[in-house]
């Protein structure tokens, strides 16, 4: 029993990592209508920045720029992504991220090379709950994760800038025809998924070191998370990259650790066909 | 004297079809104008090709004189003339107040982000005051407001389009289907409203409409669109009389086509 709770913790930390990764996608998705397979590659990039930034800068200080840097350039794939009204379909911007996806991927070997990165966790000791160990490295990516996804939805239902990427996702004629640049705020969309796919990146290295290759894998699970909730529901990822993360451990503590990809995709076609069924039937 | 609004042969093409072949029309402000015409005549296109939706491949629009064609759509807003787009198109997961907001919003935004939410933001007071005089003119409006406006009625959904297009303080309101999927009573009501607001607070109005009797009804001139020409202008009165109107628009003898 205490095995399967430490398996279900551990699972909580990758699957609030997942989840972020998720919310990004629903973000991007509910404005844009663009499934966003870069989304890995933010992660990954926060997660190898802040690998390296931390050699000259505290820990705090490496992954806000991190972030911040992951943000920036996410902002330029959601403009290059975008494309030109009227111009570009969602299909050929779907392309595009994933184009993109593979040329961050190559620009970060070249960067990073091939060496997986880590950095050390927040503090060394760990808590010892009745036979559960819990690293206060998860208690971090909990909170913020948590803390993103209710900031999140509080700008998006009480802001006006929030408001605005509702109305988008709601009606993109209508917000175009009130004045709304849907191109701005699609741009605002990309750089703020990727902040928090930035973010996922950076808290979960110190736990799952990464190489410029773990992007596939992350926008996977990211995938999974967000299809959880019909791609359009915050707390759809969040349950949906927690049920992931659970999973995917208990699979790893069980039964073998190289089935841990397999879970994810088989979980995705398992939700995405189900949902097809199910509305259809309605 | 300058007309409000000016499109001058304007030619909308989707690929090979044409489905706007040189249409002219002039505007002055206050007035209330109609575009009637069959499904698929153009009308829409031709609305959308003035407001920046799309571009048209040839003629031009003007505003005051001024060249507005190929502008987007927040372009022409800001230069007065707003856009009730058919089949309402409200934001369905937001509450009937931020539809609205975002009206205000939408009018300041000039594609750079930040910029425009901080203009939006000094400009709140006056924001407000507008958001209170809607609730004046449409008092349902300010009853609903907090309720998400996909969860209101085709009625109540085409005023919160209607004010969420007069946030914006627009010269010119251009509807596009006012009665489409309506009850007529809620037609008549809509449409009382608005005679009100062009012969009170001097809005001129553009009306895109299939039904006929409701254009000649609310608009003093109407213009005639078939298979995306003009075929026939003039004052409501005298194309009420007209016989090729009548038979076609009016229902004066219905057309049955053969089997």
């Amino acid at each position: 029993m205490t095995n399967f709770i430490q398996l279900v913790v551990v699972g909580l930390s990758s699957g609030f990592a997942y989840a972020l990764v998720g919310i990004g996608m629903v973000l991007i998705h509910r404005t844009t209508g663009i499934v966003n397979f870069a989304q890995g590659a933010f992660a990954v990039m926060g997660g190898l920045v802040t690998a390296t930034l931390v050699d000259d800068v505290p820990t705090f200080l490496a992954v806000v720029l991190a972030v911040l840097l992951v943000a920036f350039v996410g902002g330029v794939m959601g403009f290059v992504a975008f494309g030109r009204r009227g111009r570009t379909t969602l299909l050929a911007s779907l392309i595009i991220t994933l184009g993109l996806a593979l040329l961050t991927s190559a620009v970060h070997l070249l960067v990073f090379t091939d060496v997986p990165r880590t950095y050390p966790r927040i503090s060394d000791t760990s808590w010892d709950l009745g036979g559960v160990t819990v690293d206060p490295q998860y208690v971090l990516i909990g909170a913020v994760a948590l803390t993103s996804a209710l900031l999140l939805t509080f700008v998006l239902r009480r802001t006006i800038v929030g408001n605005a990427l509702v109305a988008c996702s709601d009606s993109r004629r209508a917000a175009e025809l009130v004045g709304l640049s849907v191109r701005s705020l699609a741009v605002l969309s990309f750089a703020v998924s990727a902040a928090l796919g930035g973010l996922a990146g950076a808290l979960i290295i110190p736990l799952i070191p990464l190489t410029y290759d773990s992007d596939v894998s992350i926008a996977v699970n990211g995938f999974a998370a967000a299809a959880f909730g019909g791609l359009d529901s915050i707390r759809g990822a969040l349950a949906g990259g927690l049920v992931l993360g659970i999973a995917e451990n208990l699979v790893i503590g069980y039964i073998d650790p190289q089935y841990q990809l397999a879970i994810g995709l088989v979980i995705m076609l398992m939700i995405i066909s189900w949902r097809s069924r199910h509305e259809v039937a309605t | 004297m300058t007309a409000l609004l000016e499109v001058d042969h304007l030619q909308v093409r989707y690929g090979p079809a044409v489905a706007v072949d040189g249409v002219s029309l002039r505007l002055d402000a206050g007035e209330r104008v109609a575009l009637i015409g069959p499904n698929g005549a153009g009308k829409s296109s031709l609305l959308n090709a003035i407001c920046g939706v799309i571009k048209p491949a040839e003629g031009r629009v003007r505003v005051d004189g001024r060249d507005v064609t190929g502008a987007a759509p927040g372009t022409v807003v800001r230069k007065g003339i707003s856009q009730v787009p058919e089949g309402r198109q409200v934001f369905q997961s937001l509450p009937v107040e931020s539809n609205l907001l975002l009206g205000a919003y939408g009018r300041v935004f000039t594609g750079e982000l930040v910029s425009s939410t901080l203009r939006y933001l000094s400009g709140r007071a006056e924001t407000r005051a507008r958001l209170e005089r809607i609730y004046e003119l449409l008092p349902k409006l300010r009853e609903l407001r907090e309720r998400p406006a996909g969860q209101t009625s085709g009625g109540e959904q085409q005023m919160v389009a209607i004010g969420r297009a007069l946030m914006a303080d627009p010269r010119l309101l251009a509807i596009d289907e006012l009665s489409l999927g309506l009850a007529p009573l809620v037609v008549q009501s809509l449409a009382t409203f608005l005679r009100a607001l062009n012969e009170e607070q001097g809005v001129a109005l553009l009306l895109v409409e299939q039904n006929a009797q409701l254009a000649f009804e609310l608009c003093t001139r109407a213009y005639v669109l078939e298979a995306g020409r003009c075929v026939l202008e003039g004052p409501s009165a005298e194309l009420q009389r007209n016989e090729v109107v009548r038979n076609a628009y009016l229902g004066g003898g219905l057309e049955v086509a053969p089997a």
